[in-house]
């Protein structure tokens, strides 16, 4: 998951909706009150957040009930991160002194959420049994769930009595013919059932289920993989009849899919979506809904800011020699988290302010330009190129600057028998951000220097430490004075 | 009669509670099934029910000792598939 994910609804195809695309709004702007308070702090469900609070799942639940053909269950690999990867699986026991010790040891850890290995509902006693001694012991941790949403509807009563406000569904489709092409078997009444009539139960137990949680006031995310050529021409409905339903949020994310996974897409050689495939589909869908776009596909035990995986400091072994103490700990991480609102609240209104500034500006008629930033968090521009293992990919246009998504610098590790050869790491890094026209980091060596020129990316390590929005603004406009961007009608591609 | 689960359980829990006689239980390195409690679900269900949400192909044997699930029936991935991208992969 990734930075301001929350963008506002454009209202036209164009992408950009005059009162969301400034340098300074978001998609949190969009959202009413009720809504926006309830997700301020949480990395996942707001852009904003992702770049100063951190989350962390709890691999509890490894039984599912159905089968994806995105997902092999016998995956475990300490180098590999998706959703479905853990290393080792927590009784419910452990899960709450994990939480407790990373609750201490990273005090902008606001968001415990249960997401697999398998589905969480399909685990109801580990899963129920963790959220409810975390409620009790550890009452300022937010609590969320994601699901595949066929035993939602019978978990919804107990999902409301834990302090749940946040519930993710993943929902492909809502027509069984697509579903019978990405789920192979669900188990039901007591039966593996196969194909459409399968799909066609699950389709109806998610829409049941994501109904029932916004009659109780629940907040309803939905995750939805993009597979080119099965459902990518039909998740702008999905998007529709989520938004319909009452759904705050849409994360459409890519499927991942490499043979080495042992997949079915995978083995099948189904490709993946291209970087920009995914991001004309989040624009089509955009001016139906919110549209998430930070969304890091993080394993099923990832901890830390969204992008960074600090688990290793968390095994079992480790957890099991620390002494937490809780109430002390809730002071401090109490006295962050207001200081971290304080900042995120003074920038936002920052944010406002220059947004209307540029709107006040002559509008320049150039053409947008996608950019690289590499950061740490906070909003800044801070990290050495070098160092970087993701980008974000920020669009500036004449209508301001925008998230669009992000890029991994470190690819999958595959196991050792791809681990290591062929283009250099650098060489990857350079391919991964392909599109943009410039990339901007603390610092750049002399090496990835020429390789980024060549590749037509610009190197730019003139903006350290500044605001990644105001950043990309300002370079734009240097590209805009060196005249580099007269406007060309085929280089609009974002404005469809 | 007894159904059994071999080594390459992935220990998903999925098997133990929707089993009808208890049978099932956890153990090290997988799970495991007491025959003289396995009834082969005969009088509550028609089908196995361990074999019927496991998703491991050929994890759960029968009495005969076949594959309930065998290769393929599962993941939908034909087993040549599988073999060819699996050598593909090595050669790399």
């Amino acid at each position: 998951m990734q930075l301001p994910v929350l963008n506002e609804a454009p209202a036209a195809k164009s992408g950009c909706s005059s009162s969301s695309c400034g340098t300074t709004e978001n998609q949190m702007d969009a959202l009413p009150d009720s809504i926006r308070e309830k997700v301020q702090n949480h990395p996942c469900y707001s852009e904003d957040a992702h770049h100063y609070f951190a989350r962390m799942h709890v691999a509890v639940a490894p039984a599912c009930n159905i089968q994806c053909h995105y997902c092999n269950r016998k995956y475990d690999c300490s180098n590999e991160s998706r959703p479905g990867v853990v290393s080792e699986l927590l009784t419910p026991d452990q899960a709450v002194k994990k939480t407790m010790a990373v609750a201490a040891t990273i005090p902008q850890m606001t968001v415990l959420g249960i997401a697999g290995p398998g589905d969480p509902l399909a685990n109801p006693e580990r899963t129920f049994e963790t959220f409810r001694r975390l409620s009790e012991e550890a009452p300022d941790i937010k609590l969320c769930v994601s699901t595949n949403g066929l035993a939602l509807p019978d978990a919804v009563e107990e999902l409301s009595k834990h302090n749940i406000d946040h519930v993710t569904i993943t929902i492909n489709c809502v027509d069984p013919e697509i579903g019978a092409k990405i789920y192979p078997w669900i188990f039901w009444n007591n039966k593996r059932i196969k194909g459409k009539k399968a799909a066609k139960i699950l389709i109806e137990q998610q829409q049941k289920g994501l109904e029932m949680l916004i009659a109780k006031g629940i907040l309803v995310k939905v995750n939805s993989v993009m597979i080119p050529g099965i459902n990518d021409q039909h998740l702008a409905e999905v998007s529709r009849v989520v938004k319909s339903k009452g759904a705050f949020l849409h994360n459409v994310m890519p499927l991942i899919a490499e043979a080495e996974h042992g997949t079915f897409f995978g083995v099948m050689g189904q490709r993946e979506p291209t970087p920009d495939e995914l991001q004309d589909l989040q624009d089509a869908c955009s001016g139906d809904m919110n549209m998430m776009r930070h969304c890091r596909q993080c394993r099923a035990d990832a901890v830390g800011l969204l992008g960074e995986d600090r688990g290793d400091e968390f095994t079992i072994d480790k957890i099991e020699e620390m002494e937490i103490d809780y109430q002390a700990a809730m002071e401090k991480r109490k006295v962050i988290h207001q200081a971290i609102q304080e900042e995120m609240d003074s920038k936002r209104l920052e944010k406002a302010h220059k947004a209307e500034q540029f709107k006040a500006e002559p509008k320049l008629a150039t053409r947008p330009v996608l950019m690289a930033v590499a950061t740490a968090g906070q909003g800044l521009i801070n990290v050495h190129f070098g160092h970087a293992k993701e980008f974000l990919i920020y669009e500036a246009s004449s209508e301001g600057v925008r998230f669009i998504s992000h890029r991994k610098a470190d690819q999958y590790c595959g196991g050792d028998s791809t681990c290591g050869d062929g283009e250099s790491v650098l060489q990857q890094t350079v391919r991964a951000l392909a599109g943009c026209e410039a990339v901007l980091c603390s610092k750049v060596g002399y090496e990835p220097w020429e390789l980024l020129e060549n590749a037509g990316i610009m190197p730019n390590g003139e903006h350290a430490m500044e605001p990644i929005e105001d950043a990309v603004m300002a370079v734009y406009k240097e590209m805009a004075a060196a005249g580099k961007l007269a406007a060309k009608p085929e280089a609009l591609r974002a404005q469809g | 009669m007894a159904v059994k689960i071999i080594e390459s359980c992935v220990n998903c829990f999925a098997c133990e509670p929707v089993c009808p006689s208890k049978a099932i239980f956890e153990s090290k390195p997988h799970f495991k099934v007491n025959p003289n409690k396995c009834t082969e679900c005969e009088g509550d269900y028609p089908v196995f029910q361990c074999a019927s949400i496991c998703p491991i192909e050929g994890a759960i044997l029968n009495a005969l000792g076949e594959a309930i699930n065998p290769p393929g029936s599962l993941t939908g991935i034909p087993p040549e598939r599988m073999a060819e991208a699996m050598a593909e992969l090595q050669s790399h």
